[in-house]
């Protein structure tokens, strides 16, 4: 019988484990360049996404790449500055671009 | 050369161009046989990872060989970074108010307890599942197939709770949102709005899934379940619901997830249409969950295709497969149906008589008599939403 009893406690408690105490999310590393200009992408991009939501986008012209910073900027409100609007345009089409301007 | 003229000149010069670069935009096959992340998030299995911030997960394809889609195996979608990681379960209410007579605080227990519970089996679908089809590529996430699932929920009517707390009058609409917030105070947050008479009885507020607490990330401890719509309605962890007489503004309701308001539902990248509206409900669509790209088959040997098909709640009526790239077409044996949310499974025997690639297809027909189209049949929408085209794998036989 104590045995029983045990089970169930023990059932209980591991049913509602995950949510006594934070549930922790694995921090994932995904590979992205890093040159000169990763600093603007670390300062900018990393508040809102991880760099998985860059690279995900594939290899794009670089008028796709500089409508996702303005968008990031105008919709997301991300403070982005002018200067780094196009230090981040220019790192992700010279090592997330397709050669194509538009 | 007038300047002005010059500007004529250039302009239809650039639109020769882009328009070049639009013209090689046939919508093909999604994304496909993506190599699941070793890292395994709470409560799930291994799944294809986008990203951990916010977390974005998708089934793979081989998960689609059943009607319900276990808890582990579901797809995660989340729009801002910061989500909640930790619940005072006890705590923890949802709060009513707003054009009502009695504002009310709606806790775990009271769902359990005061109200008739309901159960509703449907899929839950991002709109833009398998957006990667689409060409060009449109913004935001690249999808396979998977970003899909069905599962058992388990809750209470919203109806019930609307009218428990009593509308007042002008009541019209009710905006909800969840606990997830943006880095930034001014991003938008993820919020949805519903018209009041457009909340049909099996719109429920669920409290289980598959028979169990929801996932954490699957928007633990209650998620709006609205059985036949795209999931991005789908509002997960509500802490609010506000009954207003108006529409108000809001970003995830104006800008995202909208597709063209014409007949196609279509445009392109140098036209965008400028009248939009919600993607809403579920166009008809199946996926063959096994074999998958990676399976060797003997030649010979006996086969059991498997899969699933679902649309917006008419039902699926018909399956069809074809092993000859859509020349002819053979009906698939379905499982039973759940639900008319569901998805119902299906099954199909075959025995490959030659060594090589070999090309399955599948077809879903509902009962309106909607079927899916070939993937290059499919026009392109800004946010790549809503694609059903054909299923296809390629297989080898050895």
């Amino acid at each position: 019988m104590k045995k029983i009893i045990l089970s169930i406690i023990f059932t209980f408690s591991a049913l509602n484990a995950a949510y006594t105490e934070k549930v922790k999310l694995p921090n994932i590393k995904f590979s992205i360049v890093v040159d000169e200009d990763f600093k603007a992408m670390q300062r900018n991009c990393q508040w809102c996404h991880s760099f998985g939501y860059i690279t995900n986008q594939g290899k794009q012209s670089r008028e796709f790449w500089h409508k996702v910073v303005v968008k990031m900027r105008d919709v997301y409100k991300a403070p982005i500055s002018k200067r780094d609007e196009k230090i981040t345009t220019d790192y992700l089409f010279k090592n997330y671009g397709n050669s194509s301007l538009n | 050369m007038k300047r002005r003229d010059f500007l004529k000149t250039s302009l239809a010069a650039s639109a020769v161009a882009l328009s070049s670069s639009a013209s090689a935009g046939v919508t093909t096959q999604p994304l496909d046989s993506q190599e699941v992340s070793k890292v395994a998030f709470p409560e799930k299995r291994p799944l294809i990872t986008y990203s951990n911030r916010p977390p974005l997960l998708e089934t793979p394809r081989d998960g689609f060989t059943k009607s319900i889609t276990p808890n582990d195996e579901f797809f995660v979608r989340w729009h801002t970074p910061k989500i909640p990681t930790h619940i005072d379960i006890d705590g923890y209410s949802i709060s009513i108010n707003g054009l009502v007579e009695t504002p009310l605080f709606v806790s775990l227990k009271n769902l359990k307890t005061d109200y008739e519970q309901v159960t509703i089996t449907a899929v839950m679908q991002c709109g833009g599942n398998s957006r990667s089809a689409f060409k060009p590529i449109t913004s935001g996430i690249q999808w396979g197939n998977g970003a899909m699932g069905c599962a058992e929920f388990k809750g209470v009517r919203l109806n019930d709770i609307l009218k428990k707390a009593g509308l007042k009058k002008g009541a019209a609409w009710i905006s909800l949102n969840g606990g997830d917030t943006a880095a930034f105070y001014r991003t938008p947050s993820f919020a949805r709005e519903l018209e009041l008479h457009e909340i049909k009885d099996d719109v429920i507020i669920a409290y289980e899934m598959n028979g169990e607490d929801f996932p954490f990330l699957n928007g633990y401890p209650v998620r709006l379940i609205i059985p036949g719509a795209y999931a991005d309605s789908w509002v997960k962890m509500i802490e609010n619901i506000t009954v207003t007489n108006d529409y108000k503004e809001l970003f995830f309701m104006d800008t995202a997830y909208r597709i063209p308001d014409n007949e196609c539902e279509c445009e392109t990248d140098q036209n965008p249409v400028q009248k939009t509206k919600p993607i809403t409900t579920m166009n008809v669509k199946s996926i063959i969950g096994y074999p998958t790209s990676k399976t060797l088959i003997h030649m010979n040997s006996n086969v059991t295709l498997k899969g699933v098909a679902f649309d917006s709640g008419s039902g699926i009526k018909e399956v069809l497969i074809s092993l000859d790239s859509g020349e002819s077409w053979e009906r698939a044996t379905l499982a039973k149906e759940l639900s008319p949310f569901a998805f119902r499974a299906f099954s199909f025997k075959f025995r490959p008589k030659n060594s090589g690639n070999l090309t399955l297809m599948a077809k879903a027909v509902n009962k309106q008599g909607q079927e899916q189209p070939f993937a290059k049949e499919i026009q392109w929408n800004h946010g790549g939403y809503k694609y059903n085209g054909i299923d296809s794998v390629t297989i080898e036989v050895v």
